[in-house]
């Protein structure tokens, strides 16, 4: 009787056994895919943030010079605050597909009115040569350009949360543990601007 | 005892852990069976411990138990084999970005990277537990590519940096004398026999279900014996795991008590101050939380930590650290047993600034981004920020008892860590903290300094970067030509946090191409070769993480062909005669004890092609040969009297492939312009 049990107990334990082997890894794959998705956005944000501190500064600087200009100004500034709230927004809740359409679409308003301004601003020759705008454009070229280094790894780290996700058998644990689909950060691509000539040699 | 004995011992102590817990799971296994046979095999009527026996019984909860533990065993050490960064995610672990902007966050990231750059070794990943308010830290990970700290809130609040500086050192010792590698399989082990806890628990509560059940449709109460063996069984078990965590606990302790008071020495000895460490201690004993943690994984990782995470204990045979008293008055015997009164701080507040002003802070560090005020132009006179030119490094250390100093780095060299990090110019310091600038950086190093060859590689990069990260490098080139070479090692040291924030596609692309740049001028330039090594150890242990390999040679004569291509290189790139070069070889033969064994090799047989593959078999050696083989490498370099930049450079890319972390070194009195 007691073998009998015994010998149930151990015919059960082995496919339960593997079957706990393959859900606890499973479980603990996408936990970490889930994490590196999350700390690959944390990169995002400290970049984003950079970037919304130099705004205000920027349109002050030029302020003085565009002084018929006050429309665009006054809509960059209206973007990035935008921005700030939407970027907050996403920090809470990293890959939700709403946050991030939102802060994809404030970013993408952001850049358009700062193309905006850029553009104005070739017409005045006196705030191209401003130093204090130069270093101001070519220190938020370099941060938008971290910002797409930093989102390249970010869509990477999602494709594969959600590839993972997808598939079988690791699809079934997904369901089960509510591993919700993260969103991709997709931008339009900024217009090139020019930045102040760095000679390479 | 050094570094290299240090980890033979390690690795005896391995093999205790492994005799223990043979031990400990063949006593389970004895106990399971006396309470099963108990309960099902005894009649009532006689007492005849002789009829407990049942040899297929006996097989068949062996069995079962063996599968139970080392099911949980292998599970659990596949778990943690993702390095230390796994450990603390377990724990509750955040990872800290090396831009934050808490300073108390900032504090601790500094004095993390100051000793890195001390110790030779990569910045390690630095993670808070944030829920966490006893003083606490630990460090975990298999190897020294994957490792990891981890610090409690109540830590980085509550002490002063000298205090911060003695936990970290302490945790610093762990990670360089390879005690967490034992500390890991330990983790892994013991949890088998934690699993029959949980099974026991399991099956109590499960039981107590049936039993409501029971009651109603029987209207009898069960005493849990006869009808329903489960639940005594499970209450068997919990016994039993109880039983197992003492083991469990007693094995740790035998184990992990004594490297504790081995690394408060050894973290007094690194800062030269033992007023940090000590005051550290006081405060844990101060606070009323001390350093207990809340995790309810503090069981399982208690031996990894710094302080005793676990409420004291009846017996003290099963605590995993010596207690604090006695640990306090290793390092101030003076000291009475009245500890300091140390209040809490909530988890949201930053540290308030006291009345007092604030103790002297070595000098303070750029590592913001250039100051807005700054961009705008109205920077204080005589701010170094922005400015491309690099101060004068500080004094060179001298070269000798190098060898001695690998994995135990002196008070000097922490000294030095702290003046480079403070000379190190603005630009490069933001530069390696975020991972384009990292990557852009790395490859403006590798760039030739002849203009020719320069413009080609360029070209070639236009090819295979991004635009991004083309401007980046463009902006950064200014400062890495004006960058002193001293600072190079160090700069890329501090740029790992940030470059293990890549992707894995980044990863691919950013090796590939240094390899492309590297091998683009086809000449042996060393400093490109140790700097692709370093990349390539570390970052391939992070991403791709494979087991560490022990060692395989024991005698040095099957080495002799490796030795030979190294020894030969060293020779070759150190001296310009041939009398020198051969005997400069000859001196490292001669310490080897090899005399005319076998003879310098021609220049052209030095290349990468053939350094490489010999580094990647010395590296399987056991560790005291490897001693032999730096304090060779060494006779050679310094045979001519000077110390080439080439040669440290090899010398220390030497140690990095050995898994031997050497703290920085700068030629003695010789030239720098090479």
């Amino acid at each position: 009787m007691i073998e009998t049990i015994l010998i149930l107990v151990i015919v059960l334990a082995i496919p339960l056994f593997f079957i706990g082997v393959f859900m606890i890894s499973g479980y603990n794959r996408l936990v970490g895919l889930r994490n590196r998705f999350k700390n690959a956005f944390a990169q995002i944000d400290v970049q984003l943030k950079r970037r919304y501190d130099l705004i205000p500064n920027l349109v002050e600087t030029a302020k003085g010079y565009l002084k018929h200009e006050r429309e665009t100004l006054e809509a960059v500034i209206q973007a990035r605050n935008t921005a700030v709230s939407a970027n907050a927004a996403a920090g809470q809740n990293p890959g939700d597909p709403a946050a991030m359409k939102q802060l994809a679409g404030a970013e993408n308003m952001l850049t358009a009115t700062l193309g905006r301004l850029f553009a104005l601003s070739e017409a005045y020759p006196d705030l191209k040569a401003n130093t204090t705008m130069n270093n101001l454009t070519e220190e938020l070229t370099s941060t938008e350009n971290k910002v797409a280094f930093a989102r390249q790894a970010y869509n990477d780290s999602v494709m594969t949360y959600n590839t993972a996700r997808e598939r079988v058998p690791t699809n079934i644990i997904a369901g089960m543990f509510k591993f919700d689909a993260a969103e991709l950060f997709e931008v339009e691509k900024p217009e090139q601007r020019e930045a102040p000539k760095v000679s390479f040699s | 005892m050094d570094f290299f004995a240090r980890q033979d011992q390690a690795r005896r102590h391995t093999v205790r852990l492994v005799l223990y817990f043979i031990l400990a799971v063949a006593l389970t296994v004895l106990l399971i069976y006396l309470i099963v046979a108990v309960i099902f095999l005894r009649d009532g009527a006689s007492d005849n411990l002789l009829r407990l026996w049942d040899p297929g019984l006996f097989a068949g909860v062996a069995a079962a138990t063996l599968l139970v533990i080392l099911a949980g065993s292998l599970i659990k050490t596949a778990a943690l084999a993702g390095g230390g960064g796994a450990v603390a995610r377990m724990l509750g672990g955040v990872l800290l970005n090396s831009q934050t902007d808490d300073p108390d966050e900032r504090r601790l990231l500094n004095v993390v990277e100051e000793m890195a750059i001390a110790s030779g070794t990569p910045v390690p990943e630095v993670y808070l537990l944030p829920g966490e308010g006893g003083i606490n830290a630990f460090a975990a990970g298999f190897q020294s590519t994957q490792a990891a700290i981890g610090v409690t809130r109540g830590c980085m609040r509550l002490l002063s940096r000298d205090e911060l500086q003695g936990v970290i050192a302490h945790e610093f010792s762990h990670i360089l004398n390879g005690d967490m590698r034992l500390n890991i399989r330990l983790m892994g082990v013991v949890h088998g026999l934690i699993c029959i806890t949980v099974i026991g628990r399991v099956l109590l509560y499960s039981s107590s279900r049936h039993h409501a059940y029971g009651r109603y449709a029987l209207g009898a109460r069960s005493s849990g014996r006869g009808n329903n063996p489960l639940p005594l069984l499970g209450l068997g078990l919990l016994v039993i795991g109880g039983i197992g965590v003492l083991f469990a606990r007693l094995i740790k302790s035998a184990v992990s008590r004594q490297r504790e008071f081995l690394a408060d020495a050894a973290a007094v000895q690194f800062t030269r101050n033992p007023d940090g460490l000590a005051g550290a201690l006081k405060k844990i004993g101060g606070l009323t939380q001390g350093s207990r943690l809340q995790s309810a994984h503090a069981e399982e990782a208690s031996h990894l930590f710094f302080g005793n995470g676990l409420k004291p204990s009846l017996f003290q045979g099963f605590s995993t650290h010596p207690p604090l008293i006695e640990r306090i008055q290793a390092i101030d015997p003076q000291f009475d047993g009245t500890f300091p009164a140390v209040s809490d701080i909530k988890p949201a507040e930053p540290r308030q600034p006291s009345g007092r002003p604030p103790a002297p802070e070595r000098p303070r560090r750029q590592v913001r981004p250039p100051m807005l005020p700054d961009l705008l132009g109205m920077a204080a006179a005589g701010a170094a920020a922005g400015s491309p030119l690099s101060r004068p490094p500080p004094p060179p250390l001298p070269a000798r008892d190098l060898v001695n100093h690998v994995g135990q780095p002196q008070p000097n060299h922490l000294d030095y860590a702290v003046e480079l990090l403070a000379a190190l110019p603005s630009e490069v310091n933001v530069a390696v903290r975020d991972p384009l600038g990292a990557v852009a950086m790395v490859y403006g190093m590798l760039l030739s300094p002849d203009p020719a060859m320069r413009s080609d590689q360029v070209e070639m990069l236009r090819q295979k970067v991004e635009e991004g990260c083309l401007a980046e490098l463009k902006r950064l080139a200014p400062s890495l030509a004006s960058l002193h070479h001293a600072f190079r090692l160090p700069a890329v040291e501090l740029a790992f946090p940030a470059l293990r924030q890549l992707s894995p596609p980044q990863y691919e692309r950013f090796r590939s191409v240094t390899r492309a740049i590297i091998e683009s001028d086809r000449q042996l330039d060393l400093f490109e070769f140790s700097l692709g090594r370093m990349l390539a150890r570390h970052l391939d242990g992070h991403f791709h993480p494979t087991r560490p390999k022990g060692a395989q040679y024991h005698a040095l004569k099957p080495l002799l062909p490796d030795l030979t291509v190294l020894l030969s290189a060293l020779a070759q790139v150190g001296n310009v005669e041939e009398a020198r070069k051969e005997a400069a070889f000859a001196a490292g033969l001669k310490r080897l004890g090899f005399g005319g064994e076998t003879t310098l090799l021609p220049m052209a047989e030095c290349h990468l092609g053939r350094i490489e593959p010999s580094l990647d078999k010395l590296a399987l050696a056991s560790p005291a040969l490897k001693k032999r083989l730096l304090d060779a490498a060494l006779d050679v370099v310094a045979a001519d009297g000077t110390i080439r930049v080439q040669e440290a450079d090899l010398l220390r890319a030497l140690a990095d492939t050995l898994d031997c972390p050497m703290p920085p070194l700068l030629p003695e009195g010789s030239d720098l312009t090479n």
